[in-house]
């Protein structure tokens, strides 16, 4: 406990007076910790990170490159978009490549659990790139936002690997078109 | 684009500005609420403090008692004066500023001392769905506490010295149906599954379903299927230690899936099913509490002026013995869980569908209760939302203060008790009791006009009224010192809290939601601490 | 000033002899500094400046408290402006300031019944406001519903300590905040010294983070009614696009609200799933937090008290964060929230880094990299110019290290670097990304404060 205020205290200075060194916009708790979650990124060899401006950290781009599995040989862009209550929120996270995949659906929502409920402020990009690179190896039916996808991975896996491959080389499955996604 | 055009459902001017609090208490509250008429003895900062959170969310009327002229003092520490409010009567001017808050909200200012209405006319405090006092002498206190005592009125007592503040609540009896619990206990039945549950339960085959149905199993399925495996071998009992609850675990992981490695797959519903074994497994009961509210006197032995509460009590004594068999009427309510929503919906409306059965049996007792003692009905609805909350049900037996100031035996070894520990809020308590016999003997509050010298004479009416509780450990000096320091100065940021979580109780006195303080408040601001005793 | 006699004799009217009691008095339970005199009150009045933040239901108590605490230099600030919904606890506006902004309405209210209150009001955001601004108060009390804007504030307060030369800290910089939330029956009020005492980052895990359910719940396997709401704003939204793509969902809109209503019913029809209202439509949308007028002035009342304290010192401080719960009874607990050694906001304290003005980037990446005070393994180096985030250099992604490798021949100075600026260090070695504060050793025209 400190006394603050002392009554011979003069007032405070009035507003807008300037002190030495204190007019440079000061980092926020957000931008802190991204600077710090992206210099420490370790990323898998199958994935890739771009920064239109290098200056803002704030809003990038995955791009993962499957070299197993079902998606091997796709190439798959992801936008992050870190908001100013992180880490207490995740960031924003679409995929902007249209994907044959039971956990991503056509307007590009991933399902993955650390993007919404399970979040936790501990968290950081790094988890979060391993756990979209995951769904590659391992997409998973029983959490389904592409239901067709799903169900079709679960009663026909090479009926759903034939679709995948369409979807890849550029193709309609279904109703749907996909454009072309390999390397 | 044009634009679509939804139609929008008729938002009430009153429900958007209301909004925010009926997400709390519900249109039902609110509509007790506003058949709610509170009175306020004194337009102290206190009390109008109180007033604002009562006027805000919309009671239906307000009355000031206030015989007092507004002195400079008040302004400085009441909101609801203005400065040309100086030397009129203190009620109308707090009064008319409150309103303005509300214009749902009616007034009305009395200008007369409460002592005299008490005495003239006590049939006046007949209409109030709570009385609230502020700056009371201890005699008034008493006269008053009786009187509505008698006409089993609710009534706060409040105070505001200093740092220091308290409330306390006289009601005869309280009654809650809605008392929002935290946590509310979870009632599955699957001990004692009705049968509509058991064939729907029983038509499972975990083994049969194939990965994706497997993972969609609600996992009171999954429970229910490893307790009936576990009977197999254990006599058909119920699980009940750590041990059995363990095996029961063991079974439910061999349930589980494995990859073509032997590992188990993860599926969240199995892992819900592991989480739940602790909670959901505790046989279905009827708790103590609600056993003892339905076999007590005002249950049993009703008559016409028995409230709907304890008519309701009584049709479900009525239901425990016979359909119920020792059990409470089903809650109804289905937690969340993983799983499809085919699953989900329909074990909801098994576990809905037999909760409205079991209240209307309970409904129709009711009406064979109102139709024996030819009093008022008691709408269907109402017999459900009891239904619905009869684990739930909480009584308050409150005491009367003229007990607690005539300090009887019960009274004083409670204090005592109290008073031996270190932690000093009972202390604070008989400071605040001392400050009030100071009052009434030397028509001014300790400190009032110079601190040191009336310590002594506050010293005096603590030493009496401990010997009074024959306890020997005294409150430290520097207390007394402290209650002098403030001479009975009202400071408006310890009166606004007291204001806040008064106007509540009251709230929840009329709402009859939630549990109110029984009895006693104390806060002490300097060290931001509170304690709640009942005498 | 011409009324100054005025002024001086306000504290020793009548109106405020409660006040003056605890102020000119001295208690057993005092600060050990508190000296008791007039002039307390005198310094409330005329001297001491508090900035109230937020003019919702926190901010109305507080502005009223605080001015009939004797305080008369309140400065209140909110952005916002009045709703029919605020009405049932915002106790200083009518049905006729709907649409009016709260903040002025507020002070407008309370200068006028509480004589010689001289608050004003800023209708802005708190990020409309700078350094200068805030270095003005000695108390900031918060009543905010807003996690990010008391996190913004908080590194605002953190920003403005001074640290001495043996980095110890300058106690004169230290800008106390008092916090107050609340939700339902719920609340909790906390005193912050900055740099001293735990702050909003150390204990960011308190708040409960906000309530989501799985993607794939809500759009294959939805149970509850707010899974159906759910799908409607975060799935059926963007894909329907019902006012053209470039209209976002707004929860203030009751046509937007009315069509996720429509649209929610029909999918919990089509799933047989019941209780989709409007009223749970529009809780889900806005995440709605139940609001009373009870408990917003228990939680002002009491941050008002230890704004009182703090000002006078006629009593410690809570210490240091309360909480209360008024849905059984009434309870509070209070207790020491501990200062986190690796908070990311007020452990980190500002270093500095002396520094040749002609140096390279490179210079200052070697000395981070070889002075005994760092040995970090590869740092990344950003800062902020005129506003404006900037990455000097950051060799662990590939991409912007071949934009920014260049930067490391480059002379500080042509970098936009100047003596007493800022830059962001972030290391393996190190728990936080650290602030570094340039000194030039061979500077001779001062640029501080450019």
């Amino acid at each position: 406990m400190i006394k603050l205020f002392s009554l011979k205290q003069q007032k405070k200075d009035e507003e807008g007076s300037a002190r030495a060194g204190g007019s440079q916009k000061k980092a926020s708790a957000a931008q802190l910790r991204i600077t710090k979650d992206l210099n420490e990124l370790n990323l898998p060899k199958t994935c890739n990170t771009e920064f239109p401006d290098p200056d803002d950290l704030l809003n990038f781009k995955l791009i993962i490159c499957p070299d197993e599995g079902f998606y091997r040989g796709g190439r798959f862009v992801f936008s992050f978009k870190v908001g100013p209550n992180y880490p207490h929120e995740p960031p924003k996270v679409k995929c902007e490549t249209a994907v044959y995949h039971p956990n991503i659906d056509l307007e590009g929502n991933v399902c993955l659990n650390i993007l919404r409920e399970d979040w936790k402020p501990v968290l950081t990009v790094n988890s979060i790139v391993y756990g979209l690179q995951y769904l590659f190896l391992e997409p998973n039916p029983e959490d389904p936002l592409n239901k067709e996808a799903a169900d079709e991975l679960q009663s026909n896996r090479r009926l759903f690997e034939q679709h995948v491959q369409r979807a890849m080389r550029g193709g309609y499955v279904g109703s749907n078109y996909f454009e072309r996604c390999l390397k | 684009m044009a634009s679509p055009s939804p139609k929008s459902p008729e938002q009430s001017e009153k429900n958007k500005q209301y909004d925010r609090q009926l997400r709390l208490w519900g249109d039902h509250g609110q509509a007790a609420l506003e058949n709610g008429h509170i009175c306020l003895i004194n337009a102290t900062a206190l009390g109008t403090e109180i007033l604002k959170s009562i006027v805000l969310p919309g009671v239906g009327a307000v009355t000031i008692v206030d015989h007092n002229i507004v002195s400079d003092e008040d302004i400085g520490c009441n909101f609801f004066l203005e400065c040309s409010s100086k030397g009129l009567n203190r009620g109308s001017e707090t009064l008319r500023l409150l309103l303005e808050l509300n214009p749902a909200v009616q007034g009305h200012a009395v200008y007369e001392p409460a002592e005299q209405i008490l005495r003239d006319n006590p049939d006046f405090f007949k209409s109030f769905s709570v009385v609230i006092a502020t700056s009371i002498p201890e005699k008034t206190i008493q006269d008053l506490a009786q009187h509505l005592w008698d006409i089993n009125i609710p009534f706060v007592l409040c105070r505001s010295v200093g740092f220091l503040g308290s409330f306390r609540i006289q009601m005869k009896e309280h009654t809650i149906i809605e008392t929002h619990p935290e946590n509310e206990q979870i009632d599955l039945r699957l001990d004692v599954p009705f049968p509509v549950l058991a064939e729907y339960l029983d038509a499972f085959n975990i083994d049969a379903a194939d990965l994706k149905d497997h993972g969609h199993i609600p996992w009171i399925v999954i429970l229910y299927k490893a307790v009936q495996k576990w009977q197999k071998t254990n006599q058909n009992r119920w699980p009940m230690s750590r041990k059995e609850k363990n095996e029961i675990k063991d079974i439910i992981r061999e349930f589980i899936k494995k990859d073509e490695n032997g590992l188990p797959i993860e599926e969240e519903n199995f892992e819900e099913a592991l989480r739940a074994v602790n909670t959901a497994l505790v046989p279905t009961f009827l708790p103590v509490k609600i056993q003892d509210l339905i076999y007590s006197s005002s249950a049993i032995n009703l008559t016409k002026e028995s409230s709907p509460f304890w008519i309701m009590c009584s049709a479900l004594k009525g239901f425990v013995e016979a359909e119920g068999k020792g059990k409470l009427p089903l809650r109804g309510v289905l937690p969340d869980m993983t799983t499809s929503t085919e699953h989900y919906v329909k074990l909801q409306s098994i576990y809905r569908a037999q909760a409205v059965m079991e209240a209307e049996i309970v409904y129709r007792k009711v009406q064979e209760i109102v139709g024996q003692l030819h009093c008022d009905s008691i709408s269907e609805a109402d017999v459900k939302l009891f239904c619905r909350h009869a684990y739930d049900l909480h009584l308050i037996k409150g005491s009367n203060i003229v007990e607690e100031y005539r300090l009887g035996n019960a009274v004083t070894s409670y204090i005592g008790r109290y008073l031996e520990e270190p932690d000093v809020m009972m202390v604070h308590y008989i400071l605040l009791r001392s400050a009030e016999k100071f009052q009434s003997e030397h028509c001014r509050a300790p400190g009032e006009w110079e601190p040191e010298g009336d310590i002594a004479k506050l010293k005096t009416c603590v030493t009496k009224l401990l010997s009074d509780i024959s306890c020997t450990p005294f409150p430290k000096d520097d207390h007394i010192h402290e209650m002098c320091r403030y001479g009975g100065a009202e400071i408006h940021s310890v009166s606004a809290f007291l204001g806040g979580c008064i106007a509540h109780e009251a709230i929840k006195i009329i709402t009859k939601q939630y549990k109110p303080v029984n009895n006693t408040f104390i806060y002490d601001g300097a060290s931001t601490n509170t304690a709640t005793f009942t005498f | 000033m011409a009324d100054g006699e005025v002024q001086t004799l306000d504290y020793q009217q009548r109106r405020w002899h409660n006040i003056r009691k605890l102020l000119e008095r001295s208690g057993p339970f005092c600060h050990p500094d508190f000296e008791p005199s007039a002039e307390i009150l005198d310094f409330i009045m005329n001297s001491c400046k508090v900035l109230i933040v937020g003019a919702g239901g926190l901010g109305c108590e507080l502005l009223k408290d605080l001015a009939l605490m004797g305080f008369k230099k309140l400065h209140i600030v909110d952005m916002d402006t009045i709703e029919l919904s605020n009405l049932n606890r915002q106790f200083l506006f009518r049905k006729n300031d709907i649409g009016l902004s709260k903040a002025k309405c507020a002070v407008e209210f309370v200068n006028k019944r509480v004589p010689g209150c001289e608050a004003v009001a800023h209708h802005c955001s708190i990020q409309d406001l700078d350094e200068g601004f805030y270095r003005q108060f000695h108390i900031v009390v918060c009543g905010l519903d807003s996690i990010v804007a008391r996190r913004w504030l908080n590194g605002m307060l953190m920003s403005l300590l001074q640290y001495n030369d043996d980095r110890s800290l300058d106690q004169s910089s230290v800008i106390p905040l008092v916090d107050g939330g609340t939700e339902g029956f719920k609340g909790n009020a906390r005193v912050i010294l900055p740099g001293m005492s735990a702050c909003i980052e150390c204990t960011l895990d308190l708040y409960p983070p906000q309530k989501t359910f799985p993607l794939c719940t809500i759009a294959n396997t939805p149970r509850l009614p707010e899974h159906c709401i759910e799908y409607v704003k975060v799935l059926q939204w963007a894909k329907e696009n019902p006012w053209g793509s470039s209209t976002s969902l707004d929860g203030d809109d009751p046509q937007h609200v009315a069509w996720v209503y429509e649209k929610a019913q029909e999918r919990a029809t089509k799933y047989g799933i019941t209780s989709v209202t409007y009223r749970l439509t529009q809780g889900v949308l806005k995440n709605i937090i139940p609001a009373v007028a009870s408990t917003n002035a228990a939680i002002a009342a009491t941050c008002a008290t230890e704004v009182f304290k703090l000002a006078t010192s006629c009593c410690t401080n809570m210490n240091n964060y309360m909480v209360l719960n008024m849905s059984e009874g009434v309870y509070t607990y209070t207790f020491a929230a501990e200062k986190r050694p690796d908070c990311i906001a007020c452990s980190n304290t500002t270093r500095s880094m002396e520094i040749e003005s002609n140096a390279t980037l490179q210079a200052i990446y070697d000395k981070l990299c070889e002075d005994k005070g760092y040995l970090m393994k590869s740092p990344g180096i950003t800062t902020i110019i005129n506003g404006r985030n900037k990455t000097l250099y950051m060799s662990s992604i590939k991409s912007i290290e071949e934009k920014t490798r260049d930067n490391l021949k480059k002379k500080i100075t042509e970098l936009g670097l100047y003596n007493g600026a800022d830059i962001l260090v972030a290391d393996v070695t190190t728990p936080n990304t650290l602030t570094i504060k340039l000194k030039f050793s061979n500077n001779l025209d001062d640029d501080m404060g450019r």
